[in-house]
């Protein structure tokens, strides 16, 4: 098996003394899409904040194709390839579309070809090129997730990092947005995706993890999940 | 033990040792030194409510406690009040100022409640120390504010006349009292439901105001409680000195007494106690330093607030320090 | 019409100095909640640092004016490492630092107290001359003033806003984590922020000193109205405190010829604390939603 891009063996993480990940172990193998489901309020957030440095590790390892990047600033794990897209967009609101786009940029080698990587994302996503000269802060709740993943998408190639991309939004947008992220399975982008809604992800995951209590109980592919109605049902209350 | 149990211990213990303090060091300059102590003492300890209890951001003690001066001195000029009288009652029109500057500050956030309350107290020095007009010409020209060089001459509480001798130790005594209600005041509030709806305030403010608590209302009483000793703090000062002059609002005081709490630690009950007596001691210290004495108070509160946030008092409880966390650099 | 004129140049000249005073004061809140009362201080060390390149050094002024900025901006990052990074790691950081400031501001103006003595000394950066409007005579160092200003704001502005920099330090004050996540390195944006906010202290404190004189206590008052101009503006909001630092001098002006002196303070504060009762959050304030 070749080396994963991601790996997390026994890791601890928390804020304030309180412990909300315990004894973590994940590996994210490349080009696929690796996807974390679980009640709300269980560290699937955490996790992803823990993998770019945003919260301290406080004990265990993770390391990037092989090299540890625990303990780094979020900076440094940034520029080495681990890109998020965080729950609830986090949009810059008071910039336009392009500046947040230019900002999904910032890193030292997307900066480079800053331009051809708004042309994929305006062909991927051209709602945007639209809006570009709009005030983010101004945008509907479907158009901020796009600006969110599109702004992603500028940093490069790289593990992606989605956190809840569905989040707060009408079925037929959750449904463009996952049409957009299932073409970039498709076109071979190792993503890491969390998810509550396990239905969406089931058919085409590559492999499911269920994160309980910050630790996962449970993983498999998504058709031995749909096996189990009795994970689903106390689980995800489905 | 309880809590309020050990301080009253701890507060009767204190009493006890400041009552033997000026037969044991009869000294004139150490008993007035130990009563300006005490004056700072209350104002740090009333501060510290609003401060370190209600997190309001407030810089607005010293023009309150300006206010108790000037009132005291005022009326006694221009009326011929006695101390007696004008001292509560200036305690009752620092509490009104008090009042309206809380309720200036109610809707504001931290930060802008520290540069409007320190823009008022800048007000009122400049209206007092720009005022040249002639107000009254008894014995020379003076405004109405005393301008630049203040107010004297408006009588004293009759020690001085009573025991030429020895009325300091009586002005001793006077404020030593103050400070013992001002601190039993503090306890009562800080452990008691005032201090625990801020608690809830602070610490879970969704729950608090679903339940009935309301922030502009404990933030106004807060304002009132702590305005009422400062301006008598202030009326004693008034008295004490015999004169009330603008230098009350100088921003080195405001610094000392800043640093006082923030030295011994904000929000406690013995902390501000503790540092306003660490800070007149080591201010005592570097006397001899004159001109650098200001710059060793500001190296003396900046290396404590970087080094030991919590103050003193920190030392003296086993609280473990919070966990730093969320990594810059 | 004369003494219209009188009052817009002279309200001009005082809005262009708060406005310098004040952007700094205004990024440096954006963009890490740290209100800097350490600001008057390096306004005035900004003005004594270029009267001694001039005077004592033989510096040509231009020079000193920009030796003075850069050892400032020094002074900013020495905030930066010494207060402000230790005090980033601990709770509270917004009370600690605005503490920690007032102390480093004392100790600053203590020390040049000691090294320049407390008597007024006139600042020797001054453009001889003037310019006749109608029957008023304005003096060139208001339009040298002016002039300095305007150039010194639209580099701010061009760097805020076209530059990969600029970009990065209005991303961290909209949302410190979010660009955190674009590989932003925060602790540089802090840095440079600082930095920049002691160098244009230092070029305010030399333009104020040279209408005035300098004194190491002449930095609290431009300080505090700095900070009203950025109260009234809504915290952090440079384009904001720009705009009100203009009215302000304006205002200033207009109050100082119709009430006197004596009271144009007491009036901008009457109206600063009406606008916050008004609206809470400044003028062009973002309103803030509070999380519970």
């Amino acid at each position: 098996m070749a080396e994963p891009v991601l790996a997390i063996h026994d890791v601890a993480a928390g804020y304030d003394g309180r412990r909300v990940l315990d004894g973590v172990d994940l590996v994210v193998p490349a080009g696929r899409l690796t996807a974390i489901i679980g009640p709300n309020g269980h560290g699937k957030s955490t996790l992803l904040k823990a993998i770019s440095g945003l919260v301290r590790v406080s004990a265990g390892s993770i390391a990037l194709h092989g090299t540890r990047i625990d303990g780094l600033r979020p900076d440094q794990i940034v520029e080495r390839g681990v890109i998020q897209v965080p729950q609830g967009d986090l949009l810059f609101p008071g910039m336009t579309v392009l500046d947040n786009l230019l900002m999904g940029a910032y890193r030292q080698d997307a900066a480079r070809d800053a331009g051809a990587r708004l042309d994929m994302v305006f062909t991927l996503l051209p709602k945007l090129k639209e809006r570009r000269h709009q005030i983010a802060g101004t945008l509907s709740g479907g158009e901020r997730r796009m600006c969110g993943i599109g702004r992603g998408l500028m940093a490069g190639d790289g593990l992606l990092m989605l956190d809840e991309p569905s989040l707060g939004l009408a079925p037929i947008v959750i449904d463009q947005i996952y049409e957009v992220i299932f073409d970039l399975c498709a076109a071979g982008r190792t993503i890491l995706l969390v998810e509550e809604n396990a239905q969406r992800i089931t058919e085409r995951a590559d492999s499911i993890h269920l994160l309980d209590n910050g630790r996962f109980v449970w993983s498999g592919i998504g058709a031995e999940l749909m096996a189990r109605p009795e994970i689903i049902e106390a689980y995800l209350g489905a | 033990m309880t809590p309020v149990k050990r301080d009253i211990l701890i507060g009767l213990v204190l009493v006890a040792a400041a009552c033997a303090l000026p037969f044991l060091l009869p000294g004139r300059y150490i008993v007035t030194q130990a009563t300006l102590f005490f004056v700072w003492a209350v104002v740090v300890v009333q501060w510290n409510l609003v401060l370190g209890v209600g997190g309001i951001f407030s810089l607005a003690q010293m023009a309150l406690f300006a206010t108790g001066a000037y009132a005291t001195a005022m009326m006694g000029f221009y009326w011929k009040v006695p101390m007696l009288a004008a001292i509560p009652l200036a305690g009752v029109v620092a509490v009104a100022i008090g009042m309206l500057i809380g309720l200036a500050c109610l809707r504001l956030r931290g930060p802008y409640v520290a540069l409007l309350t320190l823009a008022i107290a800048q007000v009122m020095y400049v209206l007092i120390v720009n005022d040249t007009a002639c107000f009254t010409s008894t014995g020379g020209c003076m405004p109405l504010f005393g301008g630049v060089r203040g107010i004297g001459q408006f009588g004293d509480l009759g020690f001085r006349a009573l025991m030429p001798k020895s009325w300091h130790v009586a002005h001793y005594f006077v404020a030593l009292g103050l400070l013992v209600v001002a601190v039993a005041m503090s306890i009562v509030i800080i452990r008691g439901p005032l201090g625990l709806a801020f608690r809830a305030l602070r610490d879970n403010p969704g729950y608090a105001v679903s339940r009935g608590i309301s922030r502009f209302k404990y933030q106004l009483w807060i304002f009132a409680v702590s305005a009422f000793l400062t301006g008598i703090a202030g009326g004693f000062y008034a008295v004490q000195f015999r004169v009330v002059g603008p230098t009350v609002f100088s921003f080195q005081l405001l610094l000392f007494l800043i640093a006082m709490i923030v030295v011994g630690g904000l929000g406690t009950i013995w902390g501000p106690l503790l540092g306003a007596a660490v800070l007149m001691l080591a201010d005592e210290g570097m006397k001899e330093l004159s001109d650098y004495r200001n710059i060793g108070l500001g190296l003396l509160l900046v290396l404590f607030i970087i080094l030991q946030p919590g103050g003193l008092v920190r030392l003296f409880s086993r609280k473990p320090k919070p966990a730093a966390d969320a990594k810059t650099g | 019409m004369d003494v219209f004129i009188q009052i817009v140049a002279s309200g001009l000249t005082l809005g262009a100095m708060y406005a310098v005073a004040t952007v700094g004061l205004s990024l440096v809140y954006g963009s890490l909640n740290m209100l800097n009362m350490a600001h008057g201080a390096i306004l005035t060390l900004g003005g004594y640092l270029c009267y001694a390149g001039i005077q004592h050094l033989g510096l040509h002024p231009a020079l000193a004016l920009a030796g003075a900025a850069a050892l400032c901006a020094v002074v900013g990052l020495l905030i930066y490492l010494g207060a402000a990074l230790p005090l980033l790691r601990a709770e509270g950081f917004e009370t600690n630092i605005f503490i920690a400031t007032i102390g480093i501001g004392s100790i600053l103006e203590n020390l040049m107290l000691k090294g320049f003595g407390p008597y007024p000394i006139p600042q020797p950066l001054a453009v001889p001359g003037h310019v006749v409007l109608g029957n008023v005579h304005v003096p060139l160092q208001n339009l040298f003033i002016l002039g300095v200003a305007v150039v010194l704001m639209a580099a701010v502005a061009f760097v805020l806003e076209r530059t990969r920099t600029g970009r990065a330090i209005r991303a961290t004050s909209m949302n410190r984590e979010a660009a955190q996540l674009m590989g932003v390195r925060v602790g540089r944006v802090y840095a440079q922020v600082l930095a920049v906010s002691g160098a244009l202290a230092a070029v305010s404190g030399v333009m104020i000193s040279s209408i005035a004189t300098l004194s190491p206590v002449m930095g609290g008052d431009p300080m505090l109205k700095a900070f009203i101009v950025c109260v009234v503006a809504g915290l952090g909001n440079v384009y904001g405190a720009v705009v009100a630092a203009i009215v302000l001098g304006l205002l200033e002006a207009a109050t100082q010829y119709i009430l006197g002196v004596r009271w144009s303070f007491a009036t901008l504060l009457l109206i600063v604390i009406l606008v916050l009762i008004w609206r809470p959050y400044g003028l062009f304030g973002r309103t803030q939603v509070v999380r519970l």
